[in-house]
């Protein structure tokens, strides 16, 4: 599994990823920075951390989880890669879970630049209170937690369509609703695809400990699809031929 | 020869997922604004009083410019990706035609994809419209002007989209330039006028929705412009 991993590191290391990667946090930082407040202290910070991660959560961050995962299963789709690597002694459930881990990396790294971007802001902007680290940390860590699913079900469409755009176009049909779906109180906990911007604009009333989603939606919304997805694609992966 | 070359890129795409995704635009957009009405149906009427139809354009168009904006930079993303795929790009040129007619080919493509979704759409709101019982005086200038204004505004993104899809390789790129040009536009309004981002928008409601159009089209032209010397310039691996 470590060399797996070593290995989507190298495919990635000189990619043009590194480039993508910054475009929503540097358009979050501008959005944190130049957006106007209505309160000081503390609750500036809170409103600075919602303007982000709505800038943030509420498509980019969904959709960047497609292209990653598009991205990484594009070396395979080119010039027969899939061929090559299944036939080493590796196990292809391996595979599967080495992708799927590599995307949460990809993840991961955007979400520290996001923590990078709101943090920078708000000391560009001179806020007094100290920076709430545990809240943007939280914020992003939800955030994080919530792409499980969608990296899931992404990798499944991009490792079954060869085409770059299909499995981006899979991802916009769901993610465009959000629109609609994020104003909704009854449909919004419900909804996966909108789940990363409500982990991460700061709530004040329900949420499960720190974090920005009640409990039932953590383990059965992101939980619960998280499983169906990431089954349903490790059952396709494995049984499909090459 | 630009109509041949048009015959042969539809040739290409037929039975592929590229049709459906034009389709699929234009009946998510009502098919979400169906559930929209659908559950939610008094509070609508009671907000748009007396000017249903009104409503119910505001309504689309608020869903139908981000979808204009991905679905353009999908649909240019897959009609180059066929080239790139099959590594066809070498092959197309040493056909006994020129760059420009490849270029234009491509191009020509996105944009009648594009312009059936907006037809498309015009056609499902005017359904909806009439099926939700709204007042028979159907407001035709509105409709159509809601429909395609602003697709002419777009056009800028639809070149620059065309443009980095054919010459990149690699549609990780243009692909992230198309998501963050959706987001630029759903913060459009605090740009000001003079950025393009905002121009579909205001092709939708304001009263200088003629020229956002004329801007979105004169702009669109150049960025081809510039996109076609790139190409044709461009080595071809």
């Amino acid at each position: 599994m470590a060399r797996l991993l070593a290995s989507e590191w190298i495919k990635l290391r000189r990619s043009i990823i590194w480039l993508l990667l910054p475009a929503s946090p540097l358009l979050a930082f501008v959005a944190c920075w130049r957006s106007s407040l209505d309160s000081g202290g503390a609750q500036a910070w809170r409103e600075v951390l919602a303007v982000g991660a709505m800038v943030h959560g509420y498509l980019f961050l969904p959709l960047l989880v497609g292209i990653f995962a598009a991205l990484l299963c594009r070396f395979e789709h080119a010039s027969g890669g899939w061929k090559q690597l299944l036939a080493l002694p590796v196990r292809p459930a391996a595979v599967y879970g080495a992708k799927l881990a590599a995307i949460m990396a990809l993840a991961a790294i955007l979400q520290l630049l996001m923590c990078a971007a709101i943090a920078g802001a708000g000391l560009l902007r001179g806020l007094d209170a100290p920076v709430p680290w545990g809240m943007i940390g939280m914020s992003a860590f939800g955030g994080w937690l919530a792409c499980l699913p969608l990296a899931a079900l992404q990798l499944l469409a991009s490792t079954a369509f060869q085409s770059f755009a299909a499995p981006l176009a899979v991802n916009v049909v769901f993610t465009l609703p959000n629109m609609l779906v994020a104003n909704s109180r009854d449909f919004a906990p419900w909804y996966p695809w909108v789940q990363p911007l409500l982990a991460m604009v700061p709530q004040d009333t329900y949420g499960f400990g720190a974090f920005n989603v009640s409990l039932e939606t953590l383990l059965a919304v992101i939980g619960g699809s998280f499983l169906v997805f990431l089954c349903s694609g490790l059952l396709y992966f494995v049984r499909r031929a090459v | 020869m630009i109509g041949r070359m048009l015959s042969v890129e539809l040739l290409k795409i037929r039975r592929k997922l590229l049709w459906m995704l034009a389709a699929l635009g234009p009946v998510g957009v009502i098919g979400l604004q169906a559930v929209n009405y659908g559950l939610r149906y008094d509070y609508l009427m009671k907000l748009y009083g007396d000017s249903p139809w009104e409503g119910l354009l505001r309504q689309v168009g608020s869903l139908m410019l981000p979808a204009l904006f991905i679905g353009l930079a999908l649909v240019a993303s897959m009609s180059a990706g066929i080239e790139h795929q099959a590594g066809a790009w070498k092959q197309l040129l040493a056909l006994p035609v020129t760059r420009l007619q490849v270029f234009g080919g491509k191009v020509m493509l996105s944009l009648l994809l594009l312009l059936s979704s907006c037809t498309l759409l015009l056609l499902l709101t005017l359904g909806m419209g009439l099926l939700l019982g709204f007042d028979p005086q159907v407001p035709w200038a509105e409709i159509v002007r809601q429909s395609y204004l602003p697709y002419l505004a777009a056009l800028p993104f639809i070149a620059l989209q065309s443009w980095l899809s054919i010459v990149m390789a690699n549609q990780a790129l243009p692909l992230t330039v198309g998501t963050l040009g959706l987001v630029l536009s759903m913060f459009s309004v605090l740009m000001p006028a003079w950025m393009p981002w905002g121009w579909p928008d205001r092709a939708v409601r304001s009263a200088d929705a003629l020229q956002a159009a004329g801007s979105g089209l004169a702009l669109g032209v150049l960025v081809l412009l510039i996109g076609y010397a790139h190409f044709a310039r461009k080595d071809v691996s």
